[in-house]
């Protein structure tokens, strides 16, 4: 089952800021990356990563600058700033916040189903 | 036979068509679809399948484009002069803004020497050969400036220079006598033929094809727009200096009139120049908006003026002046007709101004024509004079182009022909206003014997 479109999009800045806090990298790439982490379960609308990473940018949570590959091609490589870092730990307590709550609500949920209990 | 690069371009030129994306953005996106492409074939896809598959996976074109807006428009005001970010860009804009600065210069002391030496001379004509040279003091170094920011290589910046030189070599050698009506013809037509000679430069070598010269026009709306505001600033600004030092008693009226208004005035257009360079493509143009403003009310003027000219029954050539008038509206027309026209996409279907467009011109066509017939019929009564075949000549020419265009919308509102043809009508049509004006700037004065 893939992630429905919401959660996708507000997923996508957490995404991105951990994977770049592992390395630099460039859009296709991190598009990837991101499929194979989730097993192709994430999936981004691949033109739309862009205009996220310039808002990041403007956040001034990443950085850029253009590199050419080996095959000669430019590409724009991203870089995470401390500020981004920052705030990767933020959204990562914030996604966790979540996730813990969700799980302790299927706990109520069943002892709810059981009233004997 | 799938040809992968035209292919690439064409979908990169739709985003670029969509004004919201900068050239990096467009850059970034093509490299993401390069190596999809190159992944996609390194697993077995021929290079047409890869193309269609990568396309799709980045999505919607239109889509992306309305993301990008909403993210650049807070920067695009920030950046509308000098993309900071980039340092390359920024040198050659320090540059370019140098060679501005150089040129206003050049050309505001260009304007200045006739005036040194018509002063000794006494030439009692000053004025009018003030005049005509007008147009020969600033737009070479517009020229000049695209020329050199352009790099379009020297024999082609010799060419195009050459003839700003001998057209005010041969307008400078004609003698005028009373009442001197070829020489204030020669002023008013010898900019039009030069303005085209600037886009030559503007174009560099891609001055033949319909998109580009398109462009020029593009350019021209704008420009007329920038250099009109500056100058108002300019104008403003000298008329404070005056009254602000007239508190403290010194007359600076002489210093604005002959020196702060001259240079102003030829910096006000350079500015203009560069500044509707440097924001092209980031703000929408303002002419196709001001146009889209006036056609109606144009449209309804005309009608009203056409109704009272049939209801009265009064007929207007027994105005001295009239048909420069006409000339005057049909050059109105063409001008609203040309920049609604400019900001439309080629693919769009028949839309309001379109039709607006068509109307007006059907009046414009229908009012003159009572006009033209009126003195075509009366000019052997009047008898040939030098200002009569030049505003003739103008009717004709400014007629056929706007028939020519009724015809084309026609035949596109019935489905008949692509709106592309309508732009290469247009556009190859510069090329006749440019021949008309050679020939009352140059063939005019010996013909009617510089009278």
């Amino acid at each position: 089952m893939n992630v429905s479109k919401d959660l996708t999009a507000a997923s996508a800045t957490p995404l991105i800021l951990a994977i770049l806090k592992g390395n630099d990298n460039y859009g296709y790439s991190m598009i990837k990356r991101v499929k194979e982490l989730s097993k192709n379960k994430i999936v981004w609308t691949e033109g739309m990563l862009y205009p996220v990473l310039h808002r990041l940018e403007e956040q001034r949570w990443i950085e850029s600058y253009w590199k050419i590959s080996e095959t000669g091609r430019k590409r724009k490589y991203y870089t995470i700033t401390t500020a981004g870092l920052k705030e990767l730990e933020t959204q990562m307590r914030q996604w966790q916040t979540v996730n813990s709550t969700l799980e302790k609500t299927r706990g109520i949920s069943g002892q709810e189903e059981d009233p004997h209990v | 036979m799938f040809d992968l690069e035209s292919n690439i371009r064409s979908w990169s030129n739709h985003l670029r068509a969509s004004g919201k994306l900068k050239e990096n953005d467009i850059t970034e996106l093509e490299s993401h679809l390069r190596d999809e492409i190159d992944d996609l074939t390194g697993s077995g896809l021929t290079q047409e399948e890869a193309f269609i598959i990568s396309v799709k996976r980045l999505g919607n074109v239109n889509a992306i484009s309305r993301e990008y807006s909403k993210i650049n428009m807070t920067s695009f005001w920030k950046n509308m002069l000098i993309d900071s970010s980039d340092r390359d860009l920024k040198r050659k804009s320090h540059r370019n803004l140098a060679w501005i600065v150089v040129f206003s210069l050049l050309a505001g002391t260009l304007a200045k020497i006739p005036e040194w030496s018509v002063s000794l001379f006494q030439n009692p004509d000053s004025f009018l050969l003030y005049f005509k040279n007008l147009s020969l003091f600033l737009f070479p170094m517009v020229a000049l400036y695209f020329l050199l920011t352009r790099k379009s290589g020297w024999k082609y910046t010799v060419s195009t220079m050459g003839f700003f030189c001998l057209s005010a070599v041969i307008v400078n050698l004609y003698p005028s006598y009373s009442p001197g009506n070829t020489v204030l013809l020669t002023g008013i037509h010898l900019p039009i033929l030069l303005w085209l000679i600037v886009g030559i430069a503007y174009l560099g070598r891609g001055w033949r094809s319909s998109k580009q010269r398109m462009d020029f026009l593009r350019f021209t709306g704008e420009f007329v727009i920038y250099g009109g505001l500056i100058l108002c600033g300019i104008l403003a600004l000298g008329l404070f200096l005056e009254i602000i030092f007239q508190t403290i008693k010194i007359d600076l009226s002489f210093f604005t009139a002959h020196y702060f208004l001259v240079y102003g005035g030829c910096a006000a257009a350079m500015i203009a120049v560069y500044l509707v360079e440097a924001k092209k493509s980031i703000v929408e143009n303002f002419a196709p908006v001001l146009a889209k403003i006036f056609s109606p009310l144009f449209f309804v003027s005309m009608a009203a003026f056409s109704v009272a000219m049939f209801v009265t029954g009064k007929s207007p050539y027994d105005e001295r002046n009239f048909l420069i008038g006409f000339d005057l509206m049909l050059a109105a027309v063409l001008g609203l007709v040309l920049y609604v026209i400019s900001a439309r996409g080629l693919h769009d279907a028949p839309n309001f101004f379109d039709f607006m467009n068509f109307a007006l011109i059907i009046m414009a066509l229908i009012i003159n024509s009572v006009a033209l017939s009126a003195i075509v019929y009366r000019l052997s009564a009047f008898g040939v004079s030098p200002n009569k075949v030049a505003a003739l000549g103008e009717n004709l020419v400014l007629m056929v182009n706007l028939g020519g265009l009724a015809v084309l919308y026609f035949q596109f509102f019935r489905k008949k022909i692509e709106f592309s043809l309508l732009e290469k009508w247009q556009t190859a049509y510069l090329g006749v206003y440019a021949v008309w004006a050679a020939v009352v700037s140059f063939a005019f004065p010996p013909i009617f014997h510089f009278c």
